[in-house]
């Protein structure tokens, strides 16, 4: 039994669990909790698989009585597909963070030398800031060892100074925060998992929570006022198609909300989502994992 | 001088010149005002060429160097990178202030360039 509660636990965290998640708002008030919560979802649906993968086969060649040989082979196999689960987890996100590497690394030099020098001085302050030339207004940043924040010519002219500090504020707090890192080992397991199963969900979802946690940081520093505006003004500034405009409303909805009213930044909510998080992590292995272990211990073939 | 700030220099003299230039050319536009080594302007222009962003071609017995695109190309090509993120390929390589998808952005970039 335990194989086909683990089973479901899996299907629930990885089917179910997520989209009710997504389309919650909570996580607003608590975006960091969210992310944590997401990151143990994510982890737990791993650790579930697992789970079955070894159970299973010993729950079944228990219950038909076979003998120590074939045992000793179902769990050689179990081994072999978890062995083989771990390192597609691994390989892909050794794949992805070497080449999002070496992507950043040459995105970086060219933007060293298309830098309109006397622009990003006259910004002042860090010397991470590189100015581009154009006409479309953009404003994100590069992370990595080196970091940079680029901006275009055209946000320059649509934001005001107050406005431009917040911008950059909200970009550094993803590179001091290193949200590349969170973003990365999400998209590795969404790599990993085969593709009929995979969801989006949770990568734009902790996508969003990131940019509200940039969002809070930047609010602390500047106010919410500029970096309201900001966000208003270079999504506006952008010419879009008729139906791009309407899917892209929802998210950007949502972060221009929470800068409108004054910042309630719910402590209890963050800490009961990391208390959440921590029982995802824990209870299915104490509740189901260690009992079946200590009765599939006595059958141990080797 | 960093290193960095040089070969920014190499290409913005590259860039405004209508031709190709040889290495004794560009050394002498950057010292209109300042003392630089003809050597230094050699190994830069060599880095640049082995980061692909300038073409080297060889006539009348010297070497001559050109940008790779022109500073608009490399710029929207540039834009076009940073946007251009797939979780099917890769992890996104940068991260928007503004709250829209890279297609939406990339669309906009590649009307702006038809339209100049």
């Amino acid at each position: 039994m335990t194989a086909l509660y683990l089973g479901l636990l899996g299907l629930l965290l990885s089917l179910v669990v997520p989209g009710p998640l997504a389309a919650a708002r909570w996580p607003d008030r608590a975006p960091a909790g969210a992310i944590v919560l997401w990151q143990a979802i994510t982890l737990a649906a791993v650790l579930s698989a697992l789970g079955v993968v070894f159970a299973a086969p010993q729950e079944f060649t228990q219950a038909i009585g076979s003998g120590k040989l074939v045992m000793a082979a179902a769990l050689s196999g179990s081994l072999a597909v978890a062995a083989l689960i771990v390192a597609r987890l691994l390989i892909s996100l050794y794949g992805v963070s070497k080449r999002s590497r070496v992507r950043r690394q040459r995105h970086r030099t060219l933007v060293d030398l298309l830098d309109r020098v006397e622009a990003s001085r006259a910004l002042g302050g860090s010397d991470q800031l590189r100015v581009l030339d154009g006409a479309l207004p953009l404003a994100y940043c590069v992370p990595g060892r080196e970091p940079r924040v680029v901006l275009s010519d055209g946000a320059l002219k649509v934001l005001d100074r107050g406005q431009v500090d917040a911008v950059v504020a909200h970009e550094q707090v993803h590179l001091r925060h290193r949200h590349d890192v969170v973003m990365e080992s999400f998209t590795a397991f969404y790599q990993a998992v085969p593709r009929p199963l995979r969801s989006r969900r949770p990568l734009d979802a902790v996508r969003l929570m990131l940019e509200m946690v940039s969002d809070d940081g930047a609010r602390r520093r500047c106010g919410a006022g500029p970096l309201r505006t900001a966000i208003e003004r270079l999504t506006d500034a952008v010419p879009l198609t008729e139906e791009v405009a309407v899917s892209e409303g929802e998210d950007r909805r949502r972060r221009l909300d929470r800068l409108a009213v004054s910042h309630t930044p719910s402590v209890t909510l963050t800490v009961v989502s990391v208390i959440i998080a921590g029982a995802i992590l824990v209870l299915p292995t104490v509740v189901l994992v260690v009992p079946w272990l200590d009765e599939a211990l006595n059958y141990w073939p080797f | 001088m960093a290193l960095g700030d040089l070969e920014r220099e190499v290409m913005t003299q590259l860039w405004e010149s209508a031709e190709p230039l040889t290495v004794r050319q560009v050394h002498e536009r950057l010292n209109r005002d300042r003392d630089l080594a003809y050597t230094t302007v050699m190994t830069v222009l060599d880095r640049l060429a082995k980061k692909g962003v300038v073409t080297r071609s060889k006539e009348e017995r010297a070497y001559r160097y050109a940008p790779a695109q022109s500073r608009e190309e490399m710029t929207a090509a540039l834009m076009l990178d940073a946007l251009s993120a797939s979780p099917d390929q890769d992890a996104a390589l940068a991260y928007f202030v503004g709250q829209l998808s890279p297609a939406a952005l990339a669309a906009a970039i590649e009307a702006s360039r038809k339209a100049p």
